[in-house]
């Protein structure tokens, strides 16, 4: 059932927890709209903000699909981030050591084929082993990738990073001159605080519909794949792995697709954050990254990917919110306290939800085979080609 | 020594001289028998006989050390699980094993071998084959949690039913893979008399259905009863093979069970 069908349903099917999450969500997005409004908020900001959510959804996507479908301990989510952002801004920066100058889109291709290359080169020989030692080894590769960077100039720009990195859409047509060819909007709907929205809003509104654009692909592929066998198989790993081998299947190809899949995602939100802030670093691929990405899963509750975008957002609202209590008179400087804020948050949650703010909870069954009321009657064919092509709910 | 001694036709398993050493301590020690496609082939022993050793190795859990093990006669040494399963021999495990927050009927429906779900790029290419495939599967598991009397069971978590009753969705879910040879083990430990005559009655019906099974079990009643024949298996080797009657009254047997050795 999607909500244009049947609101009314919809929101009675909600559970209290969902209720809560959807109630706060709508506040707090009313807040940020006034704050836009009464100009304490800079659209421009606002629109930079909504790119990192989208950025830090991404990177908590990929590893809920690897700790919450298959419970694969990747530690090494920053590497893949790191590797998807250098990927792209090696081809495309103008100050690139090696190649420079081509499309965005070469970029992403590269970044993912690297990445791709990345996760194959580490899974193949731990995935056969006890889960821990993949824990170990993508802890040891994060290290490596890092200091890769770092030192290897000829290759990486070494600490001085590289600079020069196009937007995603330039020399694309029309999108490319997008920003400059709309017209500058100054909208006052309160006296006395002017919205002025100009080229640089509209360079970041592209920005966030690339960020949609690729999280929203990331999102339904992980949805659909989370209800079917294949998601099934997986989450049977996850629990008993001995139980999924004597049922006859193959579980290190199926870890290995599902350690793949995460490790592109996230090299998703390098490429992102690449052509976002058009300046990548050895810095970019701290380890703080990984461990935000696991806050964010384990917060949202491991294994459902609503509860991984919705820890991404809590994530950026801590990280970012905490730069404005400097401007509420507090006797001391918040912004360090950010980390020591995560922690909180993390203690209270495993304290008082262990299973994440929206775990997964109705069973996962491809949707058009299990009937509307939970009956199992076999569905006609007509009723199941419709629903199984396209709706995804 | 009548090792393996009846004539087998038409072996849905056979196990020759498989060997298995932990260390200095011979866990399997050539131990070789068959069994026949359409029986209930008990494996008893007494503890530390190395039963459930000898289904690891079988199943492909376990590397043997030497020796081979053929399935339909096909040679299965030293394949990984999933290709044993593959070739129709599929096993279950002694303590029940949960499968964290699924439903029941979604737990069975792991059971199912080759789904074309299982593959990532047919959800996105071909989701009808999917849908249908999921749909026939789904009411199969239906049924069969029918024929098991535990519908009503069906969406509850997996997790919240009894032992005796994972005991039966384990033994209903390993029946959706379409087994030959169906292994269990244990099959009764600590599952109440009612539901393991529940357990005994569904054994018989599936295997007049045609499934093979080899089990193990140590309530030898539940064992006599249902098993013929049976294999005792002491120290690492085969001791003997029987009818339930001869087992019975075979004195090799009563002192391998009571330590006797002379």
């Amino acid at each position: 059932m999607s909500l244009l069908d049947d609101p009314k349903a919809a929101f009675a099917d909600l559970s209290r927890p969902e209720g809560w999450v959807l109630g706060v969500s709508v506040a707090f997005v009313l807040f940020l709209f006034v704050a836009m409004l009464t100009g304490a908020l800079g659209p421009t900001y606002f629109l930079f903000l909504v790119g990192l959510a989208g950025m830090y959804a991404l990177l908590s996507f990929g590893l809920n699909a690897q700790w919450g479908f298959t419970g694969l301990i990747n530690f090494s989510v920053a590497a893949f981030f790191g590797i998807g952002a250098y990927g792209t801004a090696l081809m495309t920066a103008s100050g690139s050591p090696i190649a420079g100058g081509f499309s965005p889109l070469v970029g992403l291709a590269v970044a993912l084929v690297v990445a791709l290359a990345l996760a194959l080169l580490i899974g193949i020989p731990t995935l056969r082993l006890r889960a821990d030692y993949l824990a170990i080894a993508s802890l040891g590769l994060a290290e490596v990738v890092r200091l890769i960077v770092l030192n290897e100039r000829w290759l990486t720009n070494g600490s001085a990073g590289l600079r020069g990195i196009p937007g995603f859409f330039d020399g694309w047509p029309v999108l490319s001159t997008f920003p400059e060819a709309m017209p500058g909007l100054r909208l006052e709907v309160i006296p006395g605080s002017p919205v002025i929205l100009e080229t640089a809003f509209w360079q970041a509104s592209l920005n966030v519909l690339l960020v949609l654009a690729f999280a929203g692909a990331a999102y339904f592929v992980l949805r659909r794949a989370h209800r079917s066998p294949w998601g099934r198989v997986l989450r049977t790993i996850r629990s008993d792995e001995d139980l999924a081998r004597a049922l006859g299947k193959n579980t290190y190809s199926f870890k290995m697709q599902s350690f793949v899949l995460g490790s592109l995602i996230m090299a998703l939100a390098g490429v992102f954050y690449a052509h976002l802030n058009l300046y990548v670093g050895p810095g970019d691929l701290d380890p703080i990254t990984t461990f935000y990405a696991w806050v964010a899963v384990i917060l949202g509750g491991s294994g459902s990917n609503r509860g991984a975008l919705f820890g991404g957002i809590v994530i950026v609202t801590i990280r970012e919110g905490t730069r404005f209590l400097n401007d509420v008179a507090l006797p001391i400087d918040p912004a360090p306290l950010r980390l020591l804020l995560i922690g909180v948050v993390i203690v209270a949650v495993m304290r008082y939800r262990p299973q994440g703010v929206l775990p997964p909870q109705r069973e996962l069954i491809w949707p058009s085979a299990v009937g509307g009321g939970g009956t199992p009657e076999t569905p006609d064919s007509g009723v199941r080609e419709r629903k199984g092509g396209g709706d995804d709910e | 020594m009548s090792e393996g001694a009846l004539p087998k036709e038409d072996a849905v398993l056979r196990v020759d001289d498989l060997q298995k050493s932990f260390g200095g301590l011979a866990a399997t020690d050539h131990a070789t028998f068959a069994v026949e496609r359409g029986t209930i082939t008990g494996l008893i022993g007494p503890n530390g006989a190395g039963k459930s050793t000898l289904f690891n190795l079988i199943s492909g859990f376990y590397e043997p050390d030497g020796g081979t093990v053929e399935v339909n006669g096909t040679d299965v040494t030293g394949m990984e699980p999933y290709q044993v399963a593959e070739h129709g021999l599929i096993r279950t495990f002694q303590t029940p094993r949960k499968l964290e927050g699924m439903t029941v009927r979604e737990a069975m429906l792991v059971g199912p071998r080759k789904q074309p779900g299982e593959s990532f790029l047919t959800l996105f290419t071909s989701p009808g084959t999917v849908a249908e495939s999921e749909s026939a599967n789904l009411a199969e598991a239906e049924r069969i949690l029918e024929d098991f009397e535990i519908d009503h069971l069906a969406t509850q978590p997996a997790t919240d039913i009894s032992g005796g009753q994972m005991k039966l969705v384990e033994l209903a879910r390993a029946m959706l893979a379409e087994p030959e040879v169906l292994l269990l083990d244990e099959p009764v430990a600590g599952v109440n008399p009612t539901l393991a005559k529940k357990l005994k009655d569904q054994i018989r019906r599936l295997n007049e259905q045609g499934t093979t099974f080899l089990l193990i079990e140590h309530d030898m009643e539940f064992v006599m009863d249902l098993a013929d024949p049976i294999v005792v298996l002491d120290q690492g080797h085969v001791l003997t093979e029987g009818t339930p009657e001869g087992v019975r009254n075979d004195d090799r047997v009563i002192d391998a069970y009571l330590g006797g050795g002379t």
